[in-house]
């Protein structure tokens, strides 16, 4: 009785306890068996990391981004192909050629060029690159996105804490909220450059008839409700308020990228990726915890340098612009931001002068979030075959994540089947990105 | 209400599972390998097989049978049952079990004023003889037997799920028994590609994993699906919660060590054959050191061994023959407790697909009861809904408890959330189909077949786009299925649906106004249409009064028939 006391999680007739509240009631891990008590211990945490008010973009480029032509390239070598590399705003720190505005903000960006893994096929890699986890068909894990909008989002929010654009190709791949439940799935904007779908009302529906209807909807729930649906129809409402609380918000005007300056747009470039950044930034602005924005494009299995070009023509400047953005707003301070892919390209230039799938030795870039820019961090060998020196593993790259946010990795969700599952599994957070 | 009995051992399991996940972070610091792995609870008493299924009736259950057992089961509880369904909510609940559709007003009606008191009985053989019922019941195995796939690229995907559901559909309505089907998926062998999924759709099961772990994963989801249970814990450890231990995880693996995947072709060309390796034997990785390992030859997790180096043929026959065995009480109950549960709303064990001999179950007397009747009709899945949708205890009205978690001993029937196929039809039965504009499909033209081409177009459809939001897991725990926003937002404000809702052209709503001037006559045929009843008195007063507050009769109608699309009710199976 004394634990049901300090957790109060719900339990129904049977001593059964309801697997929702529990999840957001119980943290099990380090913190452990404190002299304060479960609850208090997690209530004072959670406060106090919302008041922080963490938040993180991921930039995932998806297909495999080749280390060569991006942030470890290897001029004059067999490996390295025709790309050069050039000078960035940091002596010492050289990337591909033609990435000119990420090397102008390259001050705040942390390179680590040391990843290595061993998943080499897209679903699998995705998965793995998201979740933290390789995939299990019975456990579904959260994604990143996910954990971090359950950690440190706000429950009461009127927007989504977790918003994915241009990425729906990941939910057929299974990553999504997992075990975490709807709360916190991630909200789908397909367009960035117009509201998403179904927010707007219908053109013959205004606010008052909007009003209207819920009213006549709530009054002829009723019967229903009396005659043995009264749980579901109490779900449902709390439901349909959340969703009207959503389209009301005065912060919905987030979602509007219309609404920003020309020249601002194009700094960012009118793709749909650099659309999207900014979308990322108005919406972290706005108090959305988590945004992913997804970029594909990068699987060169054939004219990888041209095919490269014209990624670069695209992610260059949005990704150079959204540093720059958060940095002179005074928001990278406490905003992450992620680039990767999952996985990169061979050192071996194929016969159709293209770049096959390699996990053994890709790289990520960081920023924000108390991360310290302007360095690197490992290296590869002369022709990029393998990882020389601080490998970092994905579990050390989640728990390094994890620690710029402020979230506890070794934390313990309780999955669908009663299984204690880890925030990340192993791992070492890489302590020389914050020093 | 509650079992003491029960009470405690779920509390006991809840604590031991906090206690064991403290324990698992106190000990972290220490011997990170060794202390977590949990060991399974001491097997040397435990029963895997019900005394009660081996010495119980050889016999079909009957209805009265099934309503017989349930009262002295319950006698001791004191639970009143709900009352009877009305005739409405019959025919609403037993077509949508058994087709996924909603009854059309006209079978509404024309049930209810039916004087037969054998009608129910003839409404349900005639439900299981329809193309609907074997459609509908192909897509929830569909959606079971794929949940878990690991193999996840998309030009794999579509001949998987296309094939599978094609199969399953001609099973199901040839009224295949279940044994057999089980047999043809573990044994299954053929191609699956974008040109012609339906050919070999037996092997879509299969086909969902591949790779080095394939055989693990095959294993375990056969585990689950024939068994229903979840063994794949015990692939890395003893299994904490029932008495699998490892070994015999890697045993069930080793009938499937020979079963090869070779994956061709690209894009559309892509496809993928279920064959055989002509040696190879499973091995189970050293926990102490990863690259040893101990070779492991198949023996089934119930009892069962084979001789060694047999071939992949001869391994998933044997593997079938355990499966499907008529001593086997988990193959019996695993399809059962499902079935149960889709038409009660609540299982014997829940999730459906977490079964074994030390979970708790819910009556399970009632449950060998069952599963010896199914087996004593050879696996016959039409007998089983006739014998269970005929008793009083499936027509009983829906109930809930104090909380929406609180299972209702069978006492009432459960409401349950409706698939996302079944939603979208009734979505369609009401607004009609839904044309999408036509799409620039650039690049996708040519070989591909009229199934698959159909399948990647319905991806960017409303209909995809509808399945997408309101899909989930069938095997999931009821009361966990919950809403998202981006649901209430399609509802609430598609455009197309907000189109179809209009009172012009040929909308239902421009016909009902024009054919039924009075409002009695059109509030009622506009329930009939959307929830399959007529309105109460409350409702038609409610309604009535909403008409005279707006004033204006087809904006009023539309609010009306926005307000039921969008209810609770529409949404859920009563």
């Amino acid at each position: 009785m004394g634990i049901q006391s300090l957790m109060q999680v719900r339990t129904n007739g049977d001593g059964v306890v309801s697997r929702r509240t529990f999840l957001r009631n119980v943290a099990v891990g380090a913190a452990g068996f404190s002299a304060l008590g479960w609850k208090d211990a997690v209530t004072l945490h959670a406060e106090e990391l919302r008041k922080q008010g963490m938040a993180c973009i991921l930039l995932f480029m998806n297909g495999g981004p080749s280390q060569f032509e991006t942030w470890d390239p290897k001029p004059g070598t067999k490996t390295g192909g025709p790309t050069q590399a050039m000078s960035t705003a940091v002596d010492g720190i050289q990337i591909a050629e033609g990435w000119t505005r990420v090397a102008k903000v390259m001050k705040d960006i942390a390179i680590i060029r040391s990843m290595t893994n061993k998943e080499g096929a897209h679903p699998r890699a995705q998965y793995q690159l998201h979740t933290g986890y390789v995939p299990l068909g019975a456990v579904k894990y959260p994604a990143l996105g996910s954990i971090v909008a359950n950690e440190i989002g706000s429950p009461d929010s009127d927007l989504p804490n977790f918003v994915s654009v241009g990425g729906q190709g990941l939910a057929a791949s299974g990553i999504g909220s997992g075990f975490l439940g709807m709360s916190v799935a991630p909200f789908l904007v397909g367009n960035a450059q117009q509201l998403p779908n179904n927010v707007a009302l219908p053109r013959d529906v205004n606010d008052k008839r909007f009003d209207r209807r819920l009213g006549v909807l709530q009054d002829l729930e009723e019967d229903f409700a009396k005659s043995g649906g009264q749980q579901r129809v109490e779900d449902h409402k709390v439901l349909y308020q959340n969703a009207s609380r959503m389209i009301r918000s005065p912060r919905l005007k987030a979602f509007d990228v219309g609404q920003e300056k020309d020249a601002v747009r194009d700094a960012y470039g009118r793709t749909p990726f650099g659309q999207g950044c900014l979308l990322a930034r108005r919406l972290v602005e706005a108090g959305v915890t988590f945004v992913e924005v997804e970029v594909g494009g990068w699987d060169t299995h054939q004219d990888n340098f041209n095919a490269v070009k014209r990624q670069q023509g695209i992610v260059d400047p949005a990704f150079g612009t959204l540093i720059t953005e958060l940095k002179e707003k005074g928001m990278l301070d406490r905003t992450l931001v992620i680039w990767m892919g999952e996985f990169g390209r061979t050192p071996n230039i194929n016969a159709r002068t293209g770049r096959d799938h390699y996990p053994r030795a890709f790289n990520v870039a960081l920023a924000g979030a108390g991360i310290k820019g302007g360095r690197v961090i490992g290296s590869t060998n002369d022709s990029g075959t393998v990882v020389a020196s601080r490998p970092v593993s994905v579990p050390d790259l989640f728990c390094t994540f994890y620690k710029a946010l402020k979230i506890n990795p070794r934390k313990e969700n309780i999955s669908d089947l009663r299984r204690p599952i880890k925030i990340v599994d192993g791992g070492q957070a890489v302590e020389e990105l914050f020093t | 209400m509650c079992d003491p009995r029960k009470r405690v051992s779920y509390k006991l399991g809840w604590l031991a599972g906090i206690l064991a996940a403290g324990l698992l972070a106190a000990t972290a610091a220490a011997d990170e390998k060794k202390s977590r792995l949990p060991k399974s609870p001491p097997a040397d008493n435990v029963k895997i097989t019900p005394e009660a299924w081996k010495t119980g009736p050889k016999t079909p259950a009957t209805p009265r049978e099934i309503d017989q057992l349930l009262k002295t089961l319950l006698a001791k509880d004191n639970i009143s049952p709900a009352p009877l369904t009305t005739d409405e909510q019959f025919i609403r609940r037993a077509t949508l079990d058994l087709t996924g559709h909603l009854p059309v007003p006209a079978d509404v009606d024309e049930f209810t004023a039916d004087k037969d008191p054998q009608k129910r009985a003839k409404l349900i053989d005639r439900l299981l003889d329809s193309d609907e019922y074997a459609r509908h019941w192909a897509r929830y195995w569909r959606d079971v037997m794929l949940s878990k796939a690991t193999a996840q690229q998309i030009f794999l995907r579509a001949p998987r799920t296309i094939g599978l559901e094609a199969w399953l559909f001609d099973q199901f309505k040839a009224n295949k028994h279940w044994g057999e089907i089980a047999r043809e998926i573990i044994t299954a062998t053929g191609t699956l590609s974008l040109q012609d999924p339906a050919d070999s759709g037996a092997a879509g099961f299969l086909a969902a994993h591949f790779g080095p772990d394939a055989a693990n994963e095959r294993a375990a989801d056969t585990a689950r699906v024939f068994l229903g249970m979840q063994i794949q814990c015990a692939q890395c450890h003893d299994h904490p919660f029932d008495v699998w231990k490892r070994n015999q995880f890697h045993e069930m693996a080793a009938f499937y060590s020979r079963t090869r995947e070779r994956r061709f072709g690209m894009g559309q060309q892509a496809g993928i054959t279920i064959t055989a390796a002509n040696a190879g034997e499973h091995q189970m990785p050293s926990l102490e050191d990863p690259k040893k390992s101990t070779r492991v030859d198949p023996r089934f997790l119930l009892g069962g061994a084979i001789p060694q180096d047999q071939p992949d043929p001869a391994r998933r026959k044997a593997l079938a023959d355990f499966v499907t065995s008529r001593d086997n009480y988990w193959f019996a109950a695993a399809y059962v407790n499902r079935i149960w549960g889709e038409l009660m709303g609540q299982a014997f064990y829940q999730p459906v697909d977490d079964m074994g001999p030390q979970k708790d179950a819910f009556l399970p007397e009632l449950l060998v009861r069952l599963a010896l009747s199914f087996k004593a009709g050879n696996y016959d899945m039409k007998a089983l809904f006739r014998q269970v949708m005929n008793s009083e205890t499936y027509q009983h009205q829906i109930r809930l408890g104090e909380s929406t978690g609180q299972h209702m001993h069978f006492a009432a029937s459960y409401p349950t959330r409706l698939r996302a196929d079944a939603l979208w039809e009734s979505l369609v039965n009401v607004l009609g189909t839904f044309k999408d504009p036509p799409r620039q499909q650039g690049g996708r033209q040519g070989q591909l077949g009229a199934a698959a081409m159909a399948f990647f177009r319905g991806l960017g459809t409303t209909e995809g786009q509808f399945k997408r939001e309101f899909g989930f897991d069938p095997s999931t725990k009821p009361d966990e299925v919950e809403g998202s926003i981006p649901q209430a937002l399609l509802l609430m404000n598609h455009p197309m649906v907000n189109d179809k809702i209009k009172a012009k052209d040929t909308n239902l709503l421009s016909r009902i106004l024009k054919s039924y001037p009075d409002d009695k006559d059109a509030l009622r045929i506009l329930y009939l249409r959307t929830l399959a009843r007529k309105p109460t008195d409350r409702e038609m007063e409610k309604c009535n009064n909403y008409l005279a507050k707006v004033g204006n009769r087809a904006e009023a109608y539309e609010d009306l028939l926005w307000a039921l699309i969008n209810s609770t009710e529409f949404q859920t199976k009563r």
